[in-house]
């Protein structure tokens, strides 16, 4: 149809959140009747664009301009009425209502009466055209995710839908459903419609998007037509080229004996057959992108959520380990990546919470704590780590991002870890305390301490690890030499090249 | 100064219009019958404390209080000795607070449903032993115990009080346990990544609630000298009362024994004047209503008064 038009611009969008620069001065524009895709690393800034495109968020500075009208989406019906729908990983369905009355929900011009048998007609027909098959009168329940998507795409197309976003709807179908979606989602675009497609699949953007735009640290990179890109310039963009500058000289570390080894270790439907060893003064990475299940790893290791089948040996001992308590008695200390939520205790004092993990050794007659030893105990990670705090009874929840990661850190090294799982240990801390706590994983490490690092940040992967273990969708990739590789190699594994 | 510096006052300010008021309140005959009086009361206040702060509730205090009594009677009046009867009543304690503990801690139900349900069972389960009627059957050692002075002015009820308060105090501030209840408290979600042993705690905090609760019902039954199917009814609501007026949160995690025990006086204190100034129990009643609303309002005012402070003096 009218092709070419832009339907959906964005002008100079700008948001910020606390310390981060989620997006800054981002400009993209959908035409009609093509698919837009839209790749980047975590936190490139793609979901907060699609936030801000169905007006979950706000965004600070820019604008949005449907078809050459500036327009202010300030909640999730304003954008559905402008025609801007989007579908998600994971359907939004109401699993008792049926396929038509789901496909309806939000028609706000149906009278006070329901007109049944005319919602039946027209979520048949919608469907039909899409090419998609469906009984209208089945309960959304017993669908499988695939249909629930093409509910959700007629329900988009039964509101007049203009742009649609599809946001990684691939990441849970098998390829015969990704070839459906695909048919359907090419079908609207041959109708006009504006598709932007995410996917961290790059095989999948190639095969169906005209248009690819990259997004890195909140800032667009490019936008070409699909003809002009190459898979190597693409990845090349994602991850940038001046990251390099940033910190190397890689110091491989003295490799130890090895004092853990694990094998097969499963857990369905999230992640399985996971396989590697662990040596003294080693840190190994873990790399991935978001949803490649890398924490749930560390968790099921750490037993707080157990794997059911596999072995975790350690130190010659091999056990499933089924709680927090065996995996500390087995010298494994796991150090969360939500310090707020699971990390640290806010409201209590930070001697408190560097003794919480290892309270035991600091009760004396009658289980009281003496807490003498306690704040000895807490003095000394204070000067170790360099915690800045006036005081060691000051709640820890009034220190900086930093601090409090120096916290936790102090929390678990008290625990004495022989392994010690470091879940985004980086995350929400400023780029001065960042190097301070790589020098501090260094340091461990040197100690003899085997050191998992999980992180999303790729450089930091690959300036700390010495071996580089790569996930992705609950399966382990591959694992590659901290010295050899570089951030295309572990990218590529990463999205499954 | 915080908010027991505020009961604290309030308290002070009780005691000082009480005594002007009646000349009889000060005195230790008036002191320890005030006591002895709520004994049963304070002694579950005093868990009740570690579950609030667990961030969970135990509702079928009451109802265990009145099954304890109830199976007294039934067994004594069956023939049973009445010390032994006594040791099954607290095993019936521990018995009915590892129920409720198996449903929130295996189960996952929240406590408001599990206790709930229990204040219903348990109340049940007495009638269900001795009906309508009022026993009568205890020996008079045991009525004894509720009443006579046997150490100085003070029954063994109080003296029971006494020592589970120093207990309560030292193993909620000074111990180990004492800390794991307030991580929990505050986030059972750090308490679990901590290594913690979440459920172990709630089992036994669950479990110690229905032997003290028990243990309550057993003293009720002699200071009474009979028991009937209908004792402690509506109990827990003034045993919740006087924890949350004491500035435990009902959330969990924060607030403090001292305040309870201050939270305590005050509501024995008023209840008291207000007796002496010949106000009667429906309004005295109402009054501690109003208290509950207040006390449940705490931490909002709390963070009001700290916004408005925050506003004036922001830098």
């Amino acid at each position: 149809m009218d092709s070419g038009s832009a339907v959906l611009d964005v002008q100079n969008l700008s948001k910020r959140f606390d310390m981060t620069q989620a997006l800054e001065d981002v400009s993209v524009d959908l035409k009609a009747g093509e698919i837009h895709a839209l790749v980047g690393e975590n936190g490139a800034g793609k979901s907060t664009l699609i936030k801000i495109l169905t007006g979950i968020q706000q965004a600070d500075q820019g604008e949005v301009l449907l078809q050459g009208k500036p327009v202010k989406i300030s909640n999730a019906q304003e954008a559905q009425s402008y025609g801007i729908a989007a579908i998600f990983q994971e359907p939004m369905v109401f699993p008792d209502l049926d396929v038509a009355e789901n496909i309806f929900i939000s028609h706000r011009d149906r009278g006070f009466f329901v007109r049944w048998k005319k919602i039946y007609q027209d979520a048949e027909t919608i469907l039909e055209d899409l090419g998609i098959q469906l009984d209208v009168r089945s309960p959304a329940s017993g669908l499988t995710l695939a249909a629930q998507q093409a509910v959700e795409i007629a329900k988009a197309i039964s509101l007049n839908v203009k742009v649609l976003i599809m946001d990684e709807p691939t990441a849970s179908l098998s390829s015969h459903e990704v070839s459906q979606l695909f048919s359907v989602a090419r079908r609207l675009r041959d109708e006009g419609v504006a598709v932007l497609f995410i996917s961290h699949r790059l095989e999948e953007v190639f095969e169906i998007a005209d248009r690819i735009t990259v997004f890195r640290d909140g800032h667009k990179i490019s936008t070409n037509p699909v003809s002009e890109v190459t898979r190597e310039s693409l990845i090349q963009e994602m991850v940038g080229r001046e990251v390099s500058k940033f910190y190397k000289s890689h110091e491989k570390t003295v490799q130890g004996r090895r004092i853990g080894s694990i094998k097969n270790l499963t857990k369905q439907p999230i992640f399985s057959e996971i396989n590697f060893d662990l040596h003294e003064g080693e840190i190994l990475g873990f790399a991935g992108l978001v949803g490649s299940r890398r924490t749930d790893v560390g968790l099921a290791i750490f037993g707080v959520t157990p794997a059911d089948s596999g072995s975790i040996e350690i130190e010659g001992k091999t056990e499933l380990i089924h709680s927090p308590q065996e995996a500390q008695k087995l010298g494994i200390a796991y150090m969360t990546e939500d310090r707020r939520k699971l990390g640290l205790a806010m409201p209590m004092s930070i001697t408190e919470n560097i003794t919480l993990a290892s309270l035991k050794k600091y009760l004396g007659l009658l289980g009281i704590v003496e807490s003498s030893r306690e704040e000895q105990t807490a003095g000394e990670f204070k000067e170790r780590l360099d915690i800045k705090t006036p005081s060691l009874t000051h709640e820890v929840g009034k220190l900086s991002g930093g601090n409090q990661q120096k916290v936790m850190f102090s929390k678990w090294l008290n625990t004495q870890p022989k392994i010690f799982i470091l879940d985004e240990p980086t995350r929400g801390i400023d780029v001065g305390a960042k190097a301070e706590v790589h020098q501090m994983i260094r340091e461990l490490a040197k100690q003899g301490i085997a050191i998992l690092c999980i992180s999303s940040d790729l450089p930091e992967v690959l300036v700390l690890s010495d071996r580089i273990l790569v996930m992705r969708e609950g399966r382990q990739m591959g694992i590659l030499e901290g010295a050899s590789a570089n951030q295309e190699s572990v990218m590529a594994l990463a999205m499954g090249q | 100064m915080g908010w027991e510096g505020f009961l604290l006052v309030v308290l002070l300010l009780i005691i000082c219009v009480n005594s002007f008021n009646s000349l009889a309140f000060l005195t230790v005959e008036n002191q320890v019958n005030l006591f002895v009086l709520s004994v049963e009361k304070i002694i579950i206040a005093l868990i009740m404390t570690f579950i609030i702060l667990n961030a969970e509730i135990d509702l079928s205090v009451a109802s265990m209080m009145g099954l304890a009594a109830c199976a007294l009677g039934w067994m004594v009046e069956s023939g049973t000795s009445t010390s032994t009867a006594i040791g099954l009543c607290l095993i019936i304690g521990l018995v009915g607070g590892a129920f409720n503990a198996y449903w929130i801690t295996i189960v996952k139900l929240p406590s408001l449903v599990v206790t709930l349900a229990m204040l219903i069972g348990f109340r049940g389960l007495g009638r269900v032993l001795i009906e309508d009627r009022s026993i009568r059957v205890f020996p008079p050692w045991f009525e004894n115990l509720g009443q006579q002075p046997i150490l100085g002015p003070l029954p063994l009820s109080i003296l029971i009080f006494l020592v589970l308060l120093v207990i309560a105090v030292v193993i909620l501030q000074y111990t180990g346990f004492g800390r794991y209840v307030y991580v929990i408290g505050i986030s059972q979600e750090v308490a679990t990544y901590s290594g913690v042993r979440v459920a172990r705690v709630k089992t036994i905090l669950f479990m110690v609630s229905g032997l003290i609760s028990a243990l309550a019902g057993i003293l009720f039954s002699a200071r009474l000298g009979s028991v009937r199917g209908d004792m402690g009814l509506g109990f827990e609501l003034d045993i919740i009362t006087m924890v949350l007026l004491g500035g435990v949160s009902i959330f969990g995690g924060a607030g403090s024994i001292y305040g309870v025990i201050l939270s305590i006086l005050i509501v024995l204190y008023l209840r008291n004047g207000m007796s002496l100034s010949n106000v009667t129990g429906h309004i005295q009643t109402g009054v501690i209503g109003v208290i509950l609303i207040l006390s449940a309002m705490i931490p909002n005012i709390k963070s009001w008064l700290e916004s408005i402070f925050d506003k004036k003096y922001a830098p």
